[in-house]
């Protein structure tokens, strides 16, 4: 597994893809690219020079300092050619490693070959190694043609050797990470659709493009450390503004650091997911087991206080922070609850064998159950590492608590819904499920909206009773008696999901009886 | 040898296998018979260690497929119904990848490909890309795929389907050289034809049950208790006539001027006394023979006739 070369995966791709004539085409065009591209920096600091003799008189620069900045010019040529190079390596072999990996799986599968792999003794190790380097080879051989330019164009262009290396492991890590992402979707599809990968891929994109911009602005800057660009912006620009802004609970890291250090964690999960899965029959799929989904809820979680930094223009308090870490959480959890679903025939041979409520193939409630415990508990443990900034208070937590309850019960209907879609015969259950369920919340939040024109309280009062959000409105300052009042509805709205709980489990056992 | 043990597969509302048990002892190729739909892929698949059952166990040369599925594909070779290979790698590139991830010996492989290459009849296409051989070639080489490994165990499912008359002698060869070789070989169809006069036992699926299952002689003679004798004869047919009118395990005779055919219960033995009864009456017998039973009376006996 570890001998790349000797992976069979790895060497039937490097066969396919680079023989000999198309390594050459590829290494000749890939040179004459760089020579262009040169070319093109070359005529641009050229014109950049002769404007500058052109101004030179306006702005009054001495003779010596013209020259100066003409010697110079060739240092700037070099320099502008190593960050276009370096950008340019990340684009293709991220593109290119997200593009081919999300319709490798999924492509065997339609082209009826993947039964052929899992059927021999190569490790899911083994695969998953060999796809992740073997499916983008073509993009590895042109960053390898570029290598030897690259490192010229940096040391004539006065860069550190430190600064290349540390390109070329952000653009590599980058790669992989994205590569896992790519196997990771296309495990997910039954077959392939270019179209899907395309459109996937520019999400993808844009996804890293948006953390990147709202780096400055928003409450998890580092987010932006998974896209790959803010890393290389930070190593290549000048700008200080590139440079910083990526916090560890508040500590300022290297975007570099920071982008290793999400790929490493994420990629881990995704590598687990991967090898649980990997040589699996499609419908027998499980994403993760019970424990290590409670394990990814509190990596999760852990990972959101950490990447958390209160700005100054938005100040919280600590119910304010609790509210905006638990919904935050809630989504997590959802997440968490798509990963519990369980395979039908998995479900129905627990139900037979009766194996227990915490069997890793029965319904998912009592693990998530378990998961919103974890949430809570980082949110104590959360709240403790912030206390200097939002406080560490006993009415915060309490509100926390009450959020979990709340968010607790909603998403257990919402998974009990989506596992009793998947008992239906209805396609693609779980989609269709999750978009039930999010017709439902756009209906409650329409029903909210127009009764708000009469009263804004009747509108709460829905809000409380059929949606988790009415309980976000607890702990605001709006006198004791508003409060009692929201308590009373959110109880009431409690007990009416209880009552839709136990309808799905009646629901679920019904269907489990009769099959 | 395969050991199937009471192996039970769901999807959603469908029963694809339903309690089926199997015993394929070594060097046995076993013919898997039934319409479409009747589960004999599912089995296949559970088989090699690729689909997980509902319920049972499936050992292969005695380890359990689905405690140690790598160990078991050691000796399994495998070929789905529908494929297709890949098309980008040359013929021996395509047979040398299979024989790395079935984790060969370095020093084996180059004389096992050549091998393989040769069996199949494919030693002209060696260094040609697979995107430009005909579907017989892909076919046979495919075949050659699941047996790089010197698997102990074939398991092939509908491996003549879509191939020309020609294509299917030269498939029905390749496999004739495989057993051979020693190798038990699971075989499925929907067409009996295919099966006729290649497989030692059969057995017949419907609707995910396994009807009927055994070496093909004791099926016939199980499904048979009359059998079905024909005969030609010179002169006139009173003799014949005669002794067989007046032999209890003849039935439904059915008597020309020249020949011919009646049931009759018995063994071998009584057989032959007849046909001595028959001469020794000094009558001139040209032929006289038992009408082999073909696969398809015999599944036409046990099925509800879904088959081609």
């Amino acid at each position: 597994m570890i001998e790349i070369w000797k992976n069979p995966e790895f060497v039937r791709h490097f066969r396919a893809n680079l023989r000999k004539t198309r390594a050459i085409t590829v290494a000749a065009t890939v040179i004459a690219i760089c020579i262009l591209i040169w070319l093109g920096c070359w005529g641009a600091q050229q014109s950049e020079l002769a404007a500058m003799r052109r101004g030179a008189g306006e702005f009054q620069w001495s003779p010596e300092r013209l020259a100066q900045m003409e010697q110079h010019s060739g240092v700037e040529v070099w320099l502008m050619f190593y960050r276009f190079l370096m950008y340019a390596q990340l684009g293709v072999l991220t593109f290119w490693s997200l593009l081919s990996c999300a319709q490798s799986i999924s492509g065997e599968r339609e082209r009826k070959t993947w039964d052929f792999q899992r059927a021999t003794r190569l490790g899911t190790g083994e695969l998953l190694v060999g796809k992740l380097f073997g499916e983008p080879v073509l993009a590895y051989f042109i960053v390898l043609c570029c290598l030897p330019l690259t490192v010229v164009a940096g040391w004539l262009g006065g860069t550190t050797w430190q600064n290349v290396a540390c390109g070329y492991a952000l653009v590599l890590a980058g790669a992989l990470f994205i590569g896992l992402t790519g196997l990771w979707l296309s495990n997910l599809f039954e077959t392939r659709s270019r179209g899907t990968g395309l459109i996937g891929t520019f999400g993808l994109y844009l996804l890293f493009g948006l953390a990147t911009a709202l780096r400055e602005t928003s409450n998890f800057p580092g987010i932006a450390g998974l896209s790959p660009l803010t890393g290389m912006l930070s190593l290549l620009q000048e700008d200080g503004r590139y440079r910083e802004g990526a916090t560890i609970f508040g500590a300022h890291v290297p975007w570099l650091l920071m982008s290793l250090l999400l790929y490493g964690t994420f990629g881990a999960w995704l590598v687990l997911v991967l090898l649980r899965t990997l040589k699996k029959d499609y419908d027998q799929m499980k994403t993760l087991s019970r424990r290590e989904v409670l394990g990814c809820a509190a990596f999760l979680n852990f990972t959101m206080y950490a990447l958390f930094l209160p700005r100054p223009w938005y100040r919280m308090d600590a119910i304010g922070f609790t509210k905006f870490m638990v919904g935050m959480s809630g989504l997590v959890l959802f997440g968490m609850g798509l990963a519990m679903l369980t395979p039908i025939e998995r479900l129905k041979v627990w139900w037979r064998t009766r194996n227990g409520a915490l069997a890793d193939d029965g319904l998912a409630w009592p693990w998530l159950a378990m998961s919103v415990v974890v949430g809570y508990g980082t949110l104590v443990c959360g709240m403790f590492a912030w206390r200097h900034h939002v406080g560490f208070e006993r009415e915060a937590l309490m509100t926390g608590l009450l959020l979990y309850v709340v968010i607790g019960v909603y998403l257990t209907r919402d998974i009990l819904f989506l596992q009793w879609c998947r008992l239906t015969r209805l396609r693609a259950p779980v989609l269709k499920g999750l978009l039930y369920v999010g017709l439902y919340y756009v209906a409650a939040t329409v029903l909210v909206t127009s009764l708000n024109v009469s009263s804004e309280a009747r509108g709460r009062a829905v809000y409380a009773l059929m949606t988790p959000v009415g309980a976000f409105y607890a702990g605001s300052a709006n006198g004791d008696a508003y409060q009692s009042h929201l308590l009373v509805q959110i109880v009431v709205g409690l007990a009416i999901q209880f009552a839709v709980i136990w309808a799905l489990l009646s629901g679920i056992k019904s269907r489990l009886n009769s099959q | 040898m395969i050991e199937i043990e009471d192996l039970r597969k769901e999807y959603d509302d469908l029963v694809a296998v339903d309690r089926v048990s199997l015993t394929i002892p070594p060097g046995e190729i076993y013919g898997l018979i039934g319409p479409n739909g009747a589960g004999k892929t599912t089995t296949m698949r559970i088989v090699c260690g690729l689909l997980e059952p509902t319920e049972g166990r499936v050992r292969v040369n005695g380890v359990d497929v689905l405690v140690d599925a790598e160990r078991a594909q050691k000796s399994i070779g495998y070929l789905s119904d529908f494929f297709s290979l890949y098309e980008d790698l040359k013929v021996w590139e395509y047979l040398d990848y299979f024989a790395h991830a079935y984790k060969m010996a370095e020093s084996e492989i180059p004389g096992r490909i050549t091998d393989v290459i040769r069996q199949a009849g494919l030693e002209v296409k060696r260094g040609e890309l697979i995107h430009g051989l005909s579907r017989g070639m892909k076919q046979r080489l495919g075949i050659a795929r699941a047996m790089i490994h010197r698997p102990q165990v074939l398991v092939l499912d509908e491996p003549a389907s879509g191939l020309d008359p020609k294509a299917r002698v030269e498939l029905r060869n390749l496999l004739r050289s495989v057993r051979d070789e020693g190798a038990t070989i699971l075989i499925s169809s929907h067409i009996l034809s295919e099966l006729e006069g290649f497989c030692t036992s059969i057995g017949i699926m419907e609707r995910g049950r396994l009807v009927q299952s055994g070496r093909i002689e004791d099926l016939i003679s199980a499904g048979t208790q009359l059998r079905r004798v024909r005969l030609r004869w010179l002169g006139d047919g009173v003799q014949v006539w005669t002794v067989l009118d007046g032999h209890s395990g003849v039935s439904d005779s059915k008597l020309n001027k020249n020949d011919g055919e009646f049931n009759f219960s018995g063994t071998d033995e009584e057989l032959s006394q007849l046909l001595a009864e028959l001469v020794a009456g000094g009558q001139r017998i040209v032929s006289f023979g038992e009408e082999k039973q073909t696969f398809e009376e015999i599944y036409m006996k046990v099925s509800s006739h879904e088959v081609m």
